[in-house]
């Protein structure tokens, strides 16, 4: 029989930073404890884990670290109950267990030969960082068009990932924008809703994808704008969140529709989400 | 036939409310799906109000639809309903100028238990009222039983049969019972503390943790229960029989001051645990302490809400 | 082969020296399926047990794994078993489940070891209940399907039928006399005369569900439904379940329990956002997931029509109604 897919991979909390000013984001990065635990988790980008506090419990959190990326685990959560509290307060060489990797990845595939647009709102970025350094690789940049990224939070502060985009800032491969809700000190950057800067931006729809990843509301005034650029409901991807506990499509709660968010997403195309009842 | 009759007076002033629109909707009983059942049910238009019937299965307690809302609604209640009603509105839960109450004294309603034990578990087929008797129908098994013989423990002692508080009566009052001496808490109470703590894994070993007790108890409306709470954790969910004990505990803390002793929790459960032990052990303490009855009086507070100088105080260690 | 009924006990015992024995006992007016440990405790006056007996393979709080650290010890429980009495409907609800535990990519040892270790015994129903609609939803009283072995009431004994290899195997070693065709006839008779009055059309169901998801029917459906887990807990197909850890400091295991979705909790988000956020979403839930979504994956509905929600329901809020007031909408 397969290995138990409830039996989390114990693996060590070697960094517990905080991510975002108001502290309420961290970024863990966890290390495989072996190279065998590592060949046991082969992941792409988009994909999520159950994040497994002993005494506590367990969580889904997407990946953000990239597979690009060997040796360790990156995730970024915030505080919001239990689990995300006991990571919050964890000290680095803690063990945890890690279940995974679960559902579904960016299309990565079908994304060869085309211009990407990624649109990140607030601490829904963290699997794009997968995605983006995934295509970044060397091996891998020269699969994608043109990458354009927008991605806003209410204030610099709220921004995750800093080392990451000033490394994208200065690429010429990649096309980074930042914004911020309302201006804010020292911070020379666009200001704008990002519905407002994907309008100003104006990416074309011609041979393009674009992968949103935010909150509801983020999603419901950007969607229009990409629309307006001529992206149809198959040219639009997302990832969803709901409440999740097995992973594995087995337990029942997180479906939208006939749909497990767990096992047949949580990445769907903006045409599969129309066929689907408006749950989530 | 009295039973029809009041059905009749129900229906018709139904009808009338909703026709004069002085209520949006009226909550009430139909016929259920299974013999000896009624079922709550919602009617808006004045030509439903004929699906409306009483007999001696509407054992739900209606108030439990009644909290905060937005329309103005009619309810069917019996005299348990009217003491929950009262009870919610000194909560201020149900805002009493949009209730309309049909007050129906009640001599009590059917134990579905108990049919089944005189059934020794077959399914009831069939059932018709003949007087006080009920003749029960099951595969090879006809038997007459007298009605009362089948009510509810709670019926049995109930004394406020005839609603408190009403807008409307329909029928006669139904005459009052003598003083409720707690008989069966007063059995609990002479266990010892090893007996006690047996009878209840008994009775909670059966616990399924459905949570229908909470939900068919009007009292019971906080948006989060203590059992969801996962910080900190006041009771596991999973079914082990203390965890079981303590989550009917605290609920019966909770409602401590605020039971009606309608006999809802005890009737929803589907695994027919004993929960009036429980909840009447708290109805007789807060009855002794606080000389008490939750829902009888408009003008009372409910007891845990306030206190006064000369509240009894045994757990003090007096000079 | 036959066997008489005074013997069963015996027959039980027997059983209960090799495997685990589950059998329906008598609890007050209700019965439940039991683990046994004498023969005797079985009872087979009952139409059917108050809960399902898919607690035997998924129980409704089993622990994982226990852990101190991160030192895990799996709790996986590989001991035969057999499931004695259980009826066609809830032989079949298994054979439902088996589409939830072992998917196209995952499967759940917890639950596949104890189906592969565990001999379903089934019990005709000769006499099924008002509330029975099983024939409605691909099963049937005297149905095989699912059962290693099928016994039938003819009266002073049970007529004893091997269904597949495994049942074969179980009873050659019981030491039964043949069946004689007398006894093979009454249970021909008793199999024809078992009739199943409640008939649920379902024709134009799926469609209706295909496409009502935001029709004003959902609004008056749920109304009088407490949003308890009576319901969900006494269904022999509900799989829904809620994993929690229970432990002090980093000690202690992590369990499994079922869950519903009748509760609010089932589909909370951390952040605060609900997608369910009434009942009234909640009941459909279930009406979908039952009769659309388990049918759009697996092809079947995830109802056998045993009735235990019907009879366990505090309000009396009735499936089959619920399905022709759909169908009717």
């Amino acid at each position: 029989m397969q290995r138990n897919p409830y039996l989390p991979l114990p693996m060590k909390l070697v960094k517990n930073y905080t991510e975002t000013e108001d502290k309420l984001i961290h970024t863990f990065t966890f290390q495989f404890m072996s190279e065998e635990d590592e060949k046991s988790f082969p992941y792409m980008p988009g994909q999520f884990a159950e994040i497994c506090v002993f005494g506590k419990g367990e969580a889904p959190f997407g990946i953000a670290s990239s597979p690009t990326e060997p040796g360790f685990l990156k995730f970024s959560v915030a505080k919001v109950g239990v689990v995300s509290t006991a990571l919050h307060l964890m000290e680095e060489g803690t063990m945890v267990g890690v279940r995974g990797p679960l559902g579904n990845y960016y299309p990565v595939e079908q994304m060869k030969g085309k211009d990407i647009v990624i649109i990140g709102g607030g601490f829904a970025f963290t699997t794009l960082r997968s995605l983006i350094n995934y295509m970044l690789k060397p091996d891998h940049r020269g699969d994608y068009g043109k990458i354009t990224v927008i991605y806003g939070a209410r204030n610099p502060g709220l921004l995750l990932y800093k080392d990451e985009r000033d490394d994208w800032s200065r690429r010429s491969d990649i096309d980074l924008i930042c914004t911020i809700d309302r201006p804010a000190e020292g911070w020379t950057g666009k200001v704008g809703f990002i519905p407002t800067v994907t309008k100003e931006v104006a990416p074309s729809s011609e041979n393009s994808l674009a992968i949103i990843c935010g909150p509801p509301v983020m999603i419901k005034f950007t969607q229009p704008e990409l629309e307006a650029c001529g992206f149809k409901p198959d040219q639009m991807i997302m990832s969803l969140e709901n409440r999740m506990k097995c992973g594995i499509g087995m337990c029942g709660r997180c479906n939208v529709g006939n749909k497990y968010v767990c096992k047949d997403g949580p990445v769907f195309t903006r045409a599969e989400l129309n066929q689907l009842p408006n749950e989530y | 036939m009295r039973m029809q009759k009041l059905a009749s007076a129900i229906q018709d002033a139904a009808k009338k409310l909703l026709e004069e629109k002085k209520v949006d909707l009226v909550v009430g009983f139909s016929r259920g799906s299974l013999p000896l059942r009624s079922t709550p049910c919602f009617i808006r238009k004045p030509e439903d109000a004929a699906k409306l019937t009483w007999d001696c299965s509407c054992e739900n307690n209606l108030a439990n639809y009644l909290r905060r809302r937005q329309d103005r609604v009619a309810v069917v209640a019996k005299g348990c309903d009217a003491r929950s009603i009262v009870a919610l509105i000194n909560e201020n839960q149900i805002d009493r100028n949009n209730l309309y109450i049909i007050g129906v004294p009640c001599s009590g309603m059917v134990d579905r238990v108990k049919v089944d034990a005189a059934l020794e578990g077959k399914d009831l087929i069939d059932v018709e009222e003949k007087g006080d008797t009920l003749v029960l129908k099951a595969k090879g098994v006809t038997m007459e039983v007298k009605t009362g013989d089948l009510m509810h423990d709670t019926c049995k002692v109930c004394r406020y049969g005839n609603p408190v508080v009403y807008d409307m009566m329909i029928g006669d009052p139904v005459p009052a019972k003598p003083e409720d001496n707690f008989a069966d808490v007063a059995a609990f109470e002479d266990l010892s503390p090893a007996e006690r703590r047996a009878a209840l894994a008994a009775e909670f070993s059966k616990c399924i943790r459905c949570y229908a007790c909470r939900n068919a108890c009007p009292m019971c409306y906080c948006t989060e229960c203590f059992v969801d709470c996962s910080a900190p954790v006041w009771v596991n969910k999973s079914t082990g029989t203390d965890d079981n004990i303590m989550f009917q505990a605290g609920r019966v803390f909770h409602s401590a001051g605020r039971c009606a002793d309608c006999g809802a929790c005890d009737r929803a459960c589907p695994m027919g645990i004993n929960l009036r032990g429980m909840t009447r052990k708290m109805v007789k303490e807060v009855k002794e302490l606080f000389g008490y009855e939750t829902g009888v009086n408009l003008d009372d507070k409910p007891a845990l809400a306030e206190f006064k100088a000369d509240d009894p105080q045994p757990f003090l260690v007096k000079e | 082969m036959i066997i008489a009924k005074n013997a069963l006990p015996g027959l039980l015992d027997k059983l209960i020296a090799e495997y685990e024995v589950y059998a329906p006992v008598k609890e007050g007016t209700y019965s439940l399926y039991k683990q046994i440990c004498q023969g005797n405790e079985a009872y087979f006056g009952y139409l059917n047990s108050k809960t399902p007996p898919k607690g035997i393979l998924f129980p409704q709080s089993e622990k994982l794994f226990s852990y101190s650290g991160a030192q895990m010890e799996e709790c996986i429980d590989s001991k035969k078993k057999v499931a004695f009495g259980i009826r066609p409907c809830d032989a079949r609800s298994l054979l439902l489940m088996d589409n939830v535990f072992k998917n196209d990519q995952y499967t759940d040892p917890y639950y596949m070891n104890r189906r592969e270790n565990t001999l379903l015994v089934g019990m005709a129903c000769s006499d099924p209940a008002p509330t029975c609609f099983c024939t409605s939803m691909g099963s049937g009283p005297f149905d095989k399907n699912g059962l290693d072995v099928l016994l039938t009431d003819i009266g002073a004994e049970y007529l004893v039928e091997e269904v597949s290899a495994k049942g074969k195997e179980l009873m050659a070693k019981m030491g039964l006399s043949a069946a004689g065709d007398s006894q093979k006839a009454a249970a021909a008779k008793a199999k024809e005369s078992a009739e199943v009055s409640c008939r649920v059309s379902t024709d134009a169901l799926k469609a209706k569900l295909d496409g009502n998801f935001y029709d004003p029917i959902w609004d008056s459906i749920h109304e009088k439904c407490l949003g308890c887990g009576s319901c969900t807990y006494s269904c022999p197909t509900c799989h829904c379940f809620d994993i929690v850890d229970e432990a002090k400091d980093c000690n202690g295991c992590r369990v499994r329990n079922w869950d519903s979705c009748m509760f609010p909790l089932f589909t909370l988000h951390g952040s605060g956002h609900n997608p369910r956020t009434s009942g009234k979403e909640r009941m459909r839930q279930r009406v979908m997931h039952k009769f659309k979504y388990f049918v759009d994956r697996y092809n079947d509905m995830a109802c056998v029509g045993c009735g235990r929600c019907i009879k366990n329901c505090p309000v009396n809020l009735d499936i089959r109604e619920v399905l022709s007031d759909i169908q009717g909408s």
